[in-house]
């Protein structure tokens, strides 16, 4: 009951939180001193009045609150507009998030899987040559920045002939069977998962292993081993519990990331996902495809908030006590 | 102690490896090239002929007889195609494709530039009247007749009533009037324009679309005109007449074409064309990415920027390329000065008045213009890949005015013109004769190195005039702004793509009140009483140049204007960057030429790899 109750809260007081952001978002980008329409204007073949159609139909006559309430309208009605040249925003995205979520998730499933026991193993190992090699592939991992990997990862592409270069299909995708599209796809995104899984990996075992650390050291920890409780137990039943809570919070930050996290990665591999998209668009000033895409990243943050708040609830007893008091 | 020595060793072991890599990836020899060697002369097969068997008019190819089958994978930088509307096009990918799948009534010689029939049969004038006949047995892809109906319907119900890009509309117009169009018979059509107008002609490439197929659409409006064929209409549903059919559009991927079975075009065997099987065009986002994939064998064609000639070049004996030298490019770079005198709303001027003295100076014009170094230009920042320019008609126009030889850089002719005019230098600063320190702005886009290289360039060059040069490079949609809306700029860098076939296509440019006269913009309000003597011989030339017919009545016109913008320089042409091209040997029938390029006749290319095609190894099919 309180559960449904709270989660209702949260829910209305998304609201205002939207709003605030689509006024920043889009003043911002429309005070920018960046034409939509540039590239036509410069075009010796266009003429004026193709040119006054045009700002026309984007409406760039008009005022900026104007703008806004015209584009606020069509949000409530569920109605994204279109771009500036002309397609449907709606169909744009659509075609973009199967690809960008096929990347994401690959690279979150194999980071949490592999990152969690690798923590653990590095806390308990603490100071011995395994937890010392991590701690060193772990500093190169957060230092090196992703597009920079990603190239290396091109070039490598290109020395070895082994994997394509960027994309998601080769050009005969459609003329192969079952397993030779499921083989293609593997094959384009190798790298662009490498790029990404290093560089997350390197984050959330550090993190494992620092709460597990801080754990292990705990009274309790202590209490369970002087008690003569197995290591195995202790580490498993007593440690893991309360090491593995803050890590609940960075799951939610990680949903926020699903559609937005790998941008620069997308767009050094040419992977056809929402990053490489909504980068061009900025660029453009593309307002209506900016405004859906940051709307999109503002939701899905704070659903990945509340939801994490709420798998926090349901492990951790004192988060639940804590709310009921509100 | 040991640490330190340590790090040392690590420092010097990283530092040769970073040599290593150095020394492996830049060629130790001369970057410049010499241009001379990459020319390849290339006679274009005879025009195509006209044949009729069993009653269907086809065009016959002149070039030589290939294979069948195999695919050719090329590539469009940016995000590809936004339509395949042929009338709705307003991007060069759009453009690209949409001709692919719907031909004109006419088209233009790769080599000469002339018009020839493509859709028509042939084609003659009398007076204003145009008389087109079209092949006969011709069809759409879905088995419909290409009739005269077609013809009209594209032009009267699309073209004149400025569906999808109007652009066309205003090209056809000749003071505000459409031409007459009437069908005579089923497979002949009449347009009557309302007195000469030069550039009609060619504007009759215009892609003719089927009637039964567009109407439903073009019916509801411009708004539904303009979504349809949008980039995810099911490829299997298009109707249309070109060489190629869409055959799969992935967004941000590719684009595949498959061959036309039914195309009108033939061999000398009198087999149809075109033989290669399928065309895919990936997109790609940047030229990098571009590179990569050519170095992967993932496509086949790559356009090289400079750069990447000489190593290109350096391989090529060992390699599975050629490369072609295709001339000068229609693109054009040069600075453009505000000659603007005029005020806006509130009665500011737009310009200093101090700097619009310097700048309607004619003199001092010529004196930038003296002073500025192409050929150091060319050779540093084009690495040798560009030709001089000093002509507002690009290099491979056919309207090229030869008598414009150019010149070199005159640093002390240059000073003698600014003497000349009361200019005075002083302590290395040049000062004008009412004691103002010569200081002004030159704009370019942020982000384009080469434009930034050569604004770095005409900075150092005008330093030795004692001119102070303030290089802002800034983002080009605010550069755009200054130049056409708020004119509140001195002096700026720029490019543009001009028509090596059509000079009336610079109207835009050099009409007074043109949407693109950079130099002097008049916007809505002003008129054009305060025109300059050039710019109204510019004016009357414009005119006069399109009421006149034929080549050699056109041809001296246009030498004029060429010779006035020289004189004048409202607009310092500095290069334009050579065309070169890399491609895989395999492809045969390529006939590059400086008009059209590489890659224009699709429909004769055929793919000869010595070996099995591509498909037969690939495994999983």
């Amino acid at each position: 009951m309180n559960l449904t109750k709270y989660i209702t809260k949260r829910i209305l007081q998304v609201i205002p939180l939207l709003i605030i952001v689509s006024i920043i978002s889009f003043f911002i980008i429309r005070l920018a001193p960046i034409d939509p329409l540039a590239e036509l204007r410069l075009n010796p073949s266009i003429s004026e009045e193709t040119l006054q159609k045009e700002i026309k139909r984007l409406k760039l006559d008009k005022p900026i609150y104007i703008q806004y309430a015209s584009w606020a309208k069509s949000f409530i009605k569920g109605d994204l507009g279109y771009t500036a040249s002309g397609e449907k925003v709606s169909v744009k995205l659509k075609e973009r998030i199967p690809n960008t979520l096929l990347l994401t998730s690959v690279v979150i499933l194999l980071t949490w899987l592999s990152g969690i026991p690798i923590g653990i193993l590095a806390a308990i190992n603490k100071g011995n040559v395994f937890d010392r090699t991590l701690t060193v592939l772990s500093s190169i991992g957060m230092a090196i920045p992703s597009f920079f990997f990603a190239i290396l990862m091109l070039m490598f592409a290109v020395k070895t002939g082994w994997f394509p270069v960027g994309g998601l299909t080769s050009y005969y995708y459609n003329e192969l069977s079952f397993w030779g599209k499921f083989i293609d796809i593997t094959k384009h995104l190798v790298l662009p998962v490498t790029v990404l899984y290093a560089i997350s990996l390197s984050g959330l075992q550090r993190q494992m292993r620092a709460n597990m650390l801080e754990v292990l050291d705990s009274d309790y920890v202590k209490f369970a081993r002087a008690k003569g409780l197995s290591e195995f137990k202790v580490i498993f039943k007593h440690a893991l519990r309360n090491a593995i809570n803050p890590m609940i919070t960075l799951l939610g930050f990680e949903f926020a990331g699903l559609l937005s996290g790998a941008a620069l990665t997308e767009y050094v591999f040419q992977y056809p996902g929402l990053g490489r998209l909504i980068l061009e668009a900025v660029m453009k000033s593309d307002i209506n495809l900016v405004m859906a895409s940051l709307m999109m990243g503002t939701v899905m943050l704070i659903t990945g908030n509340l939801l994490a708040d709420i798998l926090l609830m349901l492990t951790d007893p004192r988060t639940r006590k804590s709310q009921e008091d509100v | 102690m040991k640490k330190i020595l340590g790090i040392i060793i690590i420092f010097f072991v990283f530092a040769l490896c970073i040599k290593g890599c150095i020394k492996a990836d830049i060629p130790e020899n001369d970057t410049k090239i010499n241009l001379s060697e990459t020319k390849k002369e290339f006679t274009y097969p005879n025009k195509n002929k006209n044949v009729t068997i069993n009653g269907v008019h086809y065009i016959q190819s002149q070039a030589p007889v290939g294979k069948f089958g195999g695919e050719l994978v090329i590539s469009t930088i940016g995000e590809g195609p936004k339509t395949f509307n042929p009338c709705n096009s307003k991007d060069a990918t759009s453009s690209e494709m949409a001709g692919l799948m719907y031909d004109g009534l006419v088209s233009t010689h790769p080599a000469t530039g002339e018009v020839m029939p493509q859709l028509a049969e042939a084609f003659h004038i009398e007076g204003n009247d145009y008389y087109i006949y079209l092949r006969k047995g011709l069809k759409w892809t879905d088995g419909k007749p290409i009739t005269a109906d077609d013809v009209i319907y594209t032009y009267e119900e699309i073209v004149f009533k400025g569906l999808g890009n109007p652009s066309a509309m205003y090209a056809m117009m000749i003071n505000g009037e459409l031409p007459k169009l009437t069908k005579i018979d089923n497979y002949t059509v009449k347009f009557t324009t309302s007195k000469p107008f030069a550039p009609f002609l060619r504007q009759l490439s215009y892609p003719i679309v089927p009637k039964h197929y567009f109407k439903p659409y073009s019916d509801k409006g411009a708004s539904a005109f303009d979504a349809f064929l949008n980039p995810n209409t099911k490829p299997s549903t298009i109707v249309s007449n070109g060489a190629f059919i869409l055959k799969e559009y992935v967004a941000a991927q590719r684009v595949v074409f498959e061959r036309n079975p039914n195309y009108y075009k033939i061999n000398l065997n009198n087999e149809k064309l075109p033989y290669i099987n399928k065309l895919v065009f990936l997109i790609i986002g940047d030229t990098n990415n571009q590179i990569l994939k050519f170095e992967a064998k993932e496509i086949d064609v790559i356009d090289l920027k400079g750069d990447n000639v000489a190593r290109y070049k350096q391989q090529e004996q060992n390699s599975d390329y050629a490369i072609y030298n295709l001339g000068a490019s229609t693109g054009t770079l040069f600075v453009v000065i505000n000659l603007n005198n005029r005020t806006n709303k509130e009665g500011k001027p737009y310009i200093n008045p101090v700097k619009q003295k310097w700048f309607q100076n004619k003199n001092f014009r010529s004196a930038v213009d003296y002073a500025i170094d192409r050929k150091n230009m060319v050779q540093n920042i084009a690495f040798g890949v560009a030709e001089p320019l000093f002509t507002a008609e690009s290099l491979n126009s056919i309207y090229l005015n030869k008598n414009i030889k150019g010149h070199p850089q005159n640093i002390k002719l240059a000073k003698e013109l600014l003497q000349k005019e009361g200019f005075e230098q002083k302590y290395g600063r040049l000062y004008d004769k009412n004691g103002n320190l010569v200081e002004f702005d030159l704009y370019t886009n942020a982000g384009n190195l080469e434009r930034e290289a050569i604004g770095v360039m005409i900075k150092q060059d005008l330093e030795e005039l004692g001119i102070k040069v303030n290089f802002k490079p800034i983002e080009f949609n605010s550069l755009v702004n200054k130049l056409t809306k708020t004119y509140d700029w001195d002096m700026a860098i720029m490019g543009l793509t001009g028509s090596p076939l059509e000079p009336h296509d610079g109207i835009n440019v050099w009409a007074s009140r043109g949407p693109l006269h950079m130099f002097n913009m008049r916007d809505s309000k002003d008129n054009t009483d305060d025109r300059l003597e050039w710019e109204k011989e510019l004016d009357t030339i414009f005119e006069q140049g399109a009421l006149k017919l034929t080549y050699s009545e056109r041809k001296p016109v246009y030498d004029r204007y060429q010779e006035i913008i020289y004189e004048e320089n409202p607009i310092i042409y500095l290069y334009s960057p050579t065309r070169i091209s890399a491609i895989r040997k395999k492809i045969k029938n390529i006939f590059p030429t400086r008009l059209s390029g590489i890659l224009y006749n699709l429909d004769e290319i055929y793919i000869d790899s010595g070996c099995p095609v591509k498909e037969n190894t690939r495994s999983g099919k």
